[in-house]
């Protein structure tokens, strides 16, 4: 058993389970089979509000399985002064729904006041890295928690990188003290779209940081003369990502991992038995660790 | 215009995506989208065509998030133009929030100046309806009380009493049927078109456990609540919407009957009574 994998069998804010998505779409058949999942993760941004029938479904969710929650709007990338209204938003959600994890995205996202609501990627270099850093402290001082960041997909490699992604987001962590959100889609399609190397890539990454693990599905594009995946988060998981799943539990052990599902959401059935596929890897993983 | 060094600051980096992002971007020919490609790294695909699919992703998550609160709107005008809508009102209020509920807070406004003396000028009006629901069903819960709460009113403070209506409460009102529109927009209905010349609606709209209610109300009542939701007294309720005694009676027994209300503001007590003396 690796050092990563022991330590995540003493932590394990999550249990080390397939977990689901929460979407509004699914609020009923959930609330009412209550279906095998280990745990739930919903959208912060969706619980900023005080009440309303999104709040009140998370709220008998809660009671029944464990929570992530997942921002997608703060942006902590951006040059932009930090919105720290937006960030009073999420400390509001913390406190009513008590996740086990909070996790953001490694991204920028507005600018000159306006919102591009996208999770644009950020430059790797050690400027970014420790701007990056430095808005990861203040979210986490003002949560009064660790949070994680997920690596995010690109379709745009900048010049001015001189950083490796995985040098970037391990700088990242060794100065602000977070946890990664490994999304292995993500990395894939960063290997086509940019060339990214996935082995390097999860070798490089901190190990222990490590706490939770998204899997998703993409559309494939052609544009142009060139095939581009498009993280849309609307299919299956492809059998390229789970391959990279399979290595991901040998080198980080047994990790809380999220089936994500977007756009053109299935029933819940279907999330439900891609959780279980999930869930199959996580108990081999499981034994091995034991 | 000067596109990024390979060294760019990360501020100048944002600010030439930014730009390269925004809706004219593709529209003028000085094009920021093409200047600031050169702080990409290309191959096969240029950097310009990466671009164009943030910029697009960045449309459509704007347009997904306009139509998700205005299904109806978008329903009656269709797809294509409702898209044309999109664009041009994000060109004039651009997202300035993380979350994307807000971003069709001033649609309906827009729609307003957008539509006047046209024959849509009424659609403001069905998007001040939709803004109304997606208000109520975001608005705090609260408990409501039952109408015998009333009864342990004192007679003599009846009139000076104003009742606390639950948050999610909104009213809308219209010169054109537009509760029948909503109606008949809903997802399973046919859509048929609505006689706008039927006249004026008065329409309360509120989420109960959940649910989102409509209720097309008369005149008469919807000034009632209108009053009493802005704090008014029952009496200056009663004087502002014409009522009779009669009408009083049904109109709060309605607004008790539907769980709009969450609390009796009864008159704080004289001051002799309140100290005890």
């Amino acid at each position: 058993m690796t050092e990563a994998a022991s330590s995540r069998l003493r932590s394990g804010a999550l249990p080390a389970r397939a977990g689901i998505g929460l979407r509004s779409v699914h609020h009923a058949a959930l609330l009412r089979d209550r279906p095998e999942v280990g745990w739930l993760e919903a959208h912060t941004e969706n619980y900023f509000h005080d009440g309303g029938p999104q709040a009140a479904a998370l709220e008998r969710a809660r009671e029944y399985y464990p929570l992530s929650l997942h921002g997608v709007g703060l942006a902590l990338g951006s040059v932009d002064p930090l919105d720290r209204e937006h960030l009073a938003g999420v400390r509001r959600a913390v406190d009513r729904f008590r996740p086990a994890l909070v996790s953001e995205h490694a991204c920028w996202g507005h600018h000159g006041g306006e919102h591009f609501n996208d999770l644009l990627p950020l430059p790797y270099t050690e400027e970014a890295a420790v701007h990056l850093a430095r808005r990861v402290c203040d979210a986490q001082d003002a949560l009064g928690r660790q949070i994680l960041i997920e690596n995010v997909s690109s379709y745009v490699a900048y010049r001015a990188s001189h950083l490796t992604e995985w040098q970037f987001l391990s700088a990242v962590v060794d100065r602000s003290g977070c946890g990664l959100l490994l999304d292995l889609n993500n990395a894939y399609v960063n290997s086509v779209n940019l060339g990214l190397d996935v082995e390097r890539f999860l070798s490089g990454i901190p190990a222990g940081a490590v706490q939770e693990i998204h899997l998703a599905g993409h559309l494939r594009r052609r544009i142009g003369e060139r095939d581009l995946l498009i993280d849309d988060h609307g299919s299956s998981v492809c059998e390229a990502v789970w391959g990279w799943y399979r290595r991901a539990l040998e080198l980080f052990g047994p990790v809380p991992t999220l089936i994500e599902w977007d756009t053109d959401i299935p029933e819940l059935g279907i999330l439900v038995a891609e959780a279980h596929r999930a869930e199959e890897h996580l108990r081999r993983a499981l034994e091995l660790a034991a | 215009m000067s596109s990024p060094p390979e060294s760019a600051s990360l501020r100048e980096l944002q600010s030439g995506f930014a730009r390269a992002l925004r809706e004219s971007a593709s529209a003028v020919a000085d094009d920021p989208g093409a200047a600031f490609a050169s702080a990409i790294a290309g191959d096969a695909l240029p950097g310009e065509a990466r671009l164009a699919i943030y910029r697009n992703n960045s449309r459509a998550m704007f347009a997904e998030a306009l139509q998700r609160t205005y299904p109806v709107v978008r329903r009656r005008v269709g797809a294509e133009f409702f898209q044309r809508l999109a664009r041009e009102y994000r060109a004039a209020h651009p997202s300035r929030r993380g979350d994307l509920h807000w971003v069709g807070a001033a649609f309906a406004a827009w729609l307003e100046e957008r539509m006047a003396g046209t024959e849509f000028a009424w659609l403001a009006d069905l998007a001040h309806l939709e803004w109304a629901c997606e208000e109520a069903l975001l608005a705090a819960d609260a408990d409501a009380l039952p109408l015998q709460a009333l009864a342990g009113v004192p007679a003599e403070q009846l009139g000076a009493t104003a009742l606390q209506i639950v948050p999610s409460l909104r009213c809308v009102s219209s010169a054109v049927p537009v509760w029948s529109v909503w109606q008949e927009n809903q997802p399973g209905r046919a859509g048929r078109p609505i006689d706008l010349s039927l006249g004026a609606e008065y329409v309360i709209v509120h989420c109960d456990r959940g649910t989102l209610v409509l209720h097309s109300i008369p005149d008469r009542n919807f000034r009632f609540v209108r009053h009493v939701a802005a704090g008014a007294t029952l009496a200056a309720a009663l004087e502002g919407s014409a009522h009779d005694l009669e009408g009083l009676q049904r109109v709060l027994s309605w607004l008790f009957n539907e769980r709009l209300v969450a609390e009796l503001l009864t008159p704080a007590p004289a001051r002799a009574e309140a100290c005890g003396r």
